[in-house]
């Protein structure tokens, strides 16, 4: 027991001994790296770790990533996010993947006063009234607003169903700006003819369905997991529903496709990134980059945390400092910086102002379909 | 004689854990004081629920629901009314609460009644269960409190969460309510009220050709742990400063459950114990998580690796306490309290 302990402790202390070095500016990260959402939060880390192998300095100074799991859980993640700044006393932090990770942090990056970046957090409640909090994506919001102008100048949409996901803010998010958008678009409030919810890990869809069926819109708006509504759409179609299935960035999995098979054809969403339509040179570099280590093609998680690291370095570079609050002023100020996901501004909020990508489901694949500017 | 220094040895614990949480405020940092306010939490969470499970032999898994319920209400009722608009900007608030901002005491307070009050309210039907069936219907109902917070989009906001409720909890806060529990429960077990508890646990039809009634003490019981977890949800809720239906799902549950089965059933030092033995070992075991250089060899951090670890050392004390301190002859379970 002794010598456990013993070989326990040295172990220990050659860890802490190899943490301790000169001159290296320290950029944490925190993410979800074991729990439900572990595979974001995988996606996201690979391209961070991209970014630091094609920038690894800055200044003269080495960069390191300090990545921390937080067990998509938010005690945990508000533990990590402490961790990381009194601990391992990082200049500014990358995270996280999911909205309510990020929230959780968001008093104590505050409080610490230490810039943090997030990747894909699409909740408008994370940066608001957060002068550290900044983010890389687009908000729920926007992304709503797109489909619905896409419904409704595309597609020619007079009425529309809703079916939200109502465990998953985003998905609530989502569902309340396409509403809002589209009442004002067809300037008719009785255009969204049914709105009905379900739950994450629902597997029969089969009464809100019939609600739509008798109600005959124009197009379904359906933002939910890839699981749930890949299952939804094939379940509609069995019904006979046969018109347009819209939804947002996170039906963007091989998953999506394999479980709905033939019937997800056509489906229509809104994503930050289409590696088949690259938006910027650099989402070239970052496509190939990505290609040559991983041997696949990049998503849309890998290359936000790509832009987020890339943002960070940028702002340091800029201002000629590793400092805390010279990177929150900095990236305050961002304006037009060209990323991998296309050209970011950041408002007021700290919410990026960007294009967003319209990817549609043809023949087993994902196509890109048209870019949509911010207003 | 013995009385005497008993009390003692209550009023130094209590000094030196003064001391040590005055001493704990001036010099550790931010991270290491966060850990201390969790394992405070999780203390009360314990000993709560020991309460339920162990002492009265209750296999109730509510927890988490409870928990929610408590965080929920401090939530709201401590909130800024300007905060409040800004996070109901899907569907305002109902009115009668927007212009509400209650103090962190009353609001903590608020939170262990009303998540008494729903004790009590499923507690009655449902303690007529045993066992697993039990274990069943309470963890049904915590499910049910998350899908209900989950849907009522202009009182909790649904699944976007809150955010921004003022940070109350520091030590004071959270390891005064652990003591006050360790305190409560203390002497509640000394009492007719712990004995009547105890004697359901061993066994609930001599409880009652005893004269107990089961039904009064079960739901006694039930409330009191019920009122605990919810003032510490509502410590968790402060501390975080944000919460969402998703955080009070069943695991949450479990890793009480592992702290009380840990410290030992029906035991208030060892919850104590092991509740902060469980949350410092989460974060003080991270360093397994990253890469370890090792001078002749580098060896790549591995995600998850500190929970498998911390599952191989659980396992270890379980085995290690079934053979030492949880081996009772059944006898002298009784003699829980020493008098």
């Amino acid at each position: 027991m002794k010598r456990t302990i013993g070989l326990l402790l040295l172990v220990l202390m050659l860890a802490i001994a190899s943490s301790v070095s000169a001159e290296v500016i320290k950029i944490g990260v925190f993410e979800p790296m074991t729990g439900p959402n572990a595979a974001g939060g995988e996606m996201t880390v690979e391209g961070i770790e991209l970014a630091l192998e094609l920038k690894g300095e800055v200044l003269g100074n080495k960069v390191e990533i300090i990545v921390v799991d937080n067990k998509s859980d938010k005690v945990e993640a508000a533990n990590a996010v402490s961790r990381l700044i009194e601990k391992d006393k990082v200049v500014a932090i990358i995270g996280s993947y999911g909205s309510s990770l990020s929230m959780a942090a968001g008093d104590i990056v505050n409080k610490a006063q230490v810039p943090t970046v997030g990747c894909s957090p699409t909740n408008p409640l994370v940066t608001l009234n957060n002068p550290y909090y900044f983010r890389v994506c687009f908000i729920d919001p926007f992304q709503g607003t797109v489909m619905a102008n896409y419904a409704v100048n595309e597609l020619g949409a007079k009425t529309a169903a809703v079916i939200q996901d109502v465990t998953q803010d985003y998905s609530v998010g989502l569902s309340k700006y396409f509403v809002d958008a589209f009442r004002e678009l067809t300037g008719d409030q009785g255009s969204i003819v049914e709105m009905s919810s379900y739950n994450t890990g629902d597997q029969d869809f089969t009464a809100q369905l019939t609600n739509v069926k008798n109600k005959n819109p124009d197009i379904v708006f359906a933002p939910g997991n890839y699981g749930e509504s890949a299952l939804l759409i094939r379940q509609a179609r069995e019904l006979g529903i046969d018109v347009p299935f819209l939804g947002g960035d996170t039906w963007e999995a091989p998953e999506f496709l394999s479980i709905g098979g033939v019937a997800v054809e056509g489906a229509v969403f809104s994503t930050h990134f289409t590696a088949e339509a690259p938006v910027t040179e650099e989402s070239e570099i970052f496509l190939a980059a990505y290609r040559e280590k991983f041997g696949r093609e990049a998503n849309a998680f890998a290359a936000l945390g790509y832009d987020a690291y890339m943002l960070i370095l940028d702002v340091i570079e800029k201002a000629g400092s590793a400092d805390s609050q010279a990177i929150r002023d900095g990236l305050a100020e961002t304006t037009g910086f060209v990323g991998a996901t296309g050209v970011i501004t950041l408002d007021v909020n700290g919410d990026a102002v960007k294009s967003a990508v319209i990817n549609q489901v043809d023949d087993g694949k994902f196509i890109y379909l048209t870019t949509v500017e911010p207003f | 004689m013995r009385e005497k220094s008993k009390t003692h040895v209550t009023l130094i614990i209590l000094a030196l854990t003064i001391l040590g949480l005055f001493l704990a405020n001036r010099f550790l940092d931010a991270y290491q004081v966060r850990i201390i306010n969790l394992s405070g939490i999780y203390v009360t969470l314990g000993l709560s629920m020991n309460l339920i499970n162990g002492m009265t032999g209750m296999f109730s898994l509510g927890h988490a629901g409870f928990m929610a319920i408590g965080a929920y209400t401090v939530g709201i009722l401590t909130m800024p009314v300007s905060m409040k608009e800004m996070n109901f900007f899907m569907q305002p608030i109902v009115p009668f609460l927007a212009q509400v901002e209650w103090g962190f005491l009353p609001a903590l307070f608020a939170a262990g009644l009303i998540a008494a009050f729903f004790g009590v309210l499923i507690g009655a039907p449902v303690l007529r269960l045993t066992d697993d069936y039990l274990a069943i219907a309470t963890l049904g109902f915590a499910e049910i409190i998350r899908v209900v917070f989950t849907n009522t989009q202009s009182l909790t906001n649904g699944a976007l969460g809150l955010k921004g409720i003022p940070n109350y909890t520091n030590t004071w806060w959270s390891w005064g309510v652990a003591l006050i529990t360790i305190w409560f429960i203390s002497f509640l077990m000394k009492g007719t009220y712990g004995k009547a508890f105890l004697a359901i646990r061993e066994d609930e039809v001599a409880a009652r050709a005893m004269g107990i009634s089961l039904f009064k003490h079960k739901v006694m019981s039930f409330a009191f742990g019920c009122f605990f977890a919810g003032v510490a949800g509502g410590l968790m809720a402060a501390l975080l400063g944000t919460i969402d239906p998703n955080m009070f799902r069943i695991t949450l549950t479990f890793n009480i459950l592992l702290i009380v089965v840990l410290g030992g059933l029906g035991k208030i030092g060892g919850t104590v114990i092991s509740a902060v033995i469980v949350t410092v070992m989460m974060e003080a075991l991270r360093f397994l998580d990253e890469s370890i250089d090792l001078g002749f060899v580098q060896l790549k951090g591995i995600p998850g690796m500190r929970m498998v670890v911390f599952s191989i050392i659980l396992i270890f004390a379980v085995i290690v306490r079934e053979k030492g301190l949880l081996k009772r002859a059944k006898g002298r379970e009784l003699t829980y309290v020493k008098n």
